[in-house]
C-alpha cells in the first residue's frame, strides 16, 4: 500500500479532501499539491475528512498552515472532520483546534458551512 | 524486563520514515504503553528523524541515521545518532503555540511536538567524533 493516497470530491461549494494513510515529510508534497490544486481553481471552502488518515506529522500541519491565510482572505476556510484519536491529539496539543473548526462527521461540517454560503 | 537494546541504521531518506515510526510504535507497545501513548512516541520519532534528514543532513540522502532503542525498567529511550549538523539542548527554542496561531507560518512545530509527547528530549554533540545525538525518553507509568 502506498504511504498516502488522496481523493478530492466536490460537495456543493465545498471541496472535500480525503487523505488515506500517512502524511509525513516524505508524502507531504503530494498533500500540498492536492490542497494547492483546490485553491488554484478558485475553491476556498475546503473540508479535510480525516477518516482514513492514520497519521500526520508537523510537515502536514505546516502544509495546512501555509494555505490558511490565503483561504480566509477569500472568505473561505479549512475545516476538519472525522479525526482519529491520535490525529486529534496532534492538533489539540498544538492548540490547532482553536484555529480550525473540527467536526465529528463530514455531514456536520458541510451543514456548518451551508448557512454561511446562503448570504 | 531485561535491559534490551536494539539498533537500526537507515539511509538519510524520508522514504524510510514510515518504517521507523512503525518500529517506534511497536517498541512503545512492547514496553507496556497504551495505543495513544505509543502513537505519540512514534510521532516524536518521526519529527526527530525528519529533523536529522532535512536539517542536519540538509536533505542529502547518502548519509546514515542510527536509531538505538533501549528498554529500561522505567522508560523507553530512543537515541537518534548522526554525523550531520548538530544542535545542543540549550539551542532548542520552542515556539509559543499561542503566538504561532496568531501568526501562522510553516515549520517550527516538530520540536514542540517532540517536547510535548515525550518526557525528556535531549540533544548532545560530540565535537571530537563529530557525532550528534537526539535522545527521546518516555517513562513507563
Amino acid at each position: 500500500m502506498a504511504d498516502l493516497s488522496i481523493t478530492v470530491r466536490q460537495a456543493g461549494e465545498v471541496a472535500v479532501l480525503l487523505p488515506a494513510g500517512f502524511i509525513n515529510a516524505h508524502t507531504v508534497r503530494e498533500f500540498e499539491v492536492a490542497l494547492e490544486g483546490i485553491v488554484d481553481r478558485g475553491c476556498y471552502s475546503i473540508l479535510i475528512n480525516c477518516q482514513d488518515l492514520n497519521y500526520i506529522s508537523s510537515a502536514g500541519l505546516g502544509a495546512i498552515m501555509g494555505l490558511i491565510e490565503t483561504v480566509r482572505e477569500h472568505a473561505g476556510d479549512i475545516l476538519l472532520s472525522n479525526l482519529q484519536d491520535n490525529v486529534f491529539a496532534i492538533f489539540d496539543t498544538l492548540g490547532f483546534t482553536q484555529l480550525y473548526r473540527v467536526f465529528t462527521t463530514e455531514d456536520e461540517a458541510l451543514a456548518a458551512v451551508a448557512p454561511e454560503r446562503k448570504d | 524486563m531485561d535491559h534490551a537494546q536494539f539498533r537500526l541504521v537507515i539511509p538519510s531518506q524520508t522514504r524510510y520514515l514510515n518504517l521507523v515510526t512503525g518500529l517506534a510504535k511497536r517498541a512503545a507497545l512492547s514496553a507496556g504503553m497504551d495505543d495513544a501513548t505509543a502513537a505519540k512516541v512514534s510521532i516524536a520519532v518521526d519529527e526527530a528523524v525528519t529533523n536529522v534528514i532535512l536539517h542536519a543532513y540538509r536533505g542529502e540522502g547518502e548519509h546514515s541515521v542510527e536509531l538505538e532503542l533501549r528498554f529500561t525498567e522505567t522508560a523507553l529511550e530512543i537515541h537518534i545518532l548522526h554525523s550531520g549538523q548538530g544542535i545542543r539542548s540549550d539551542q532548542m527554542v520552542l515556539p509559543d503555540p499561542k503566538e504561532y496561531i496568531k501568526h501562522p507560518r510553516k515549520g517550527g512545530l516538530g520540536l514542540l511536538l517532540m517536547s510535548r509527547f515525550m518526557d525528556e528530549v535531549q540533544f548532545k554533540s560530540d565535537e571530537a567524533s563529530g557525532r550528534n545525538e537526539c535522545c527521546l525518553i518516555k517513562k513507563i507509568s
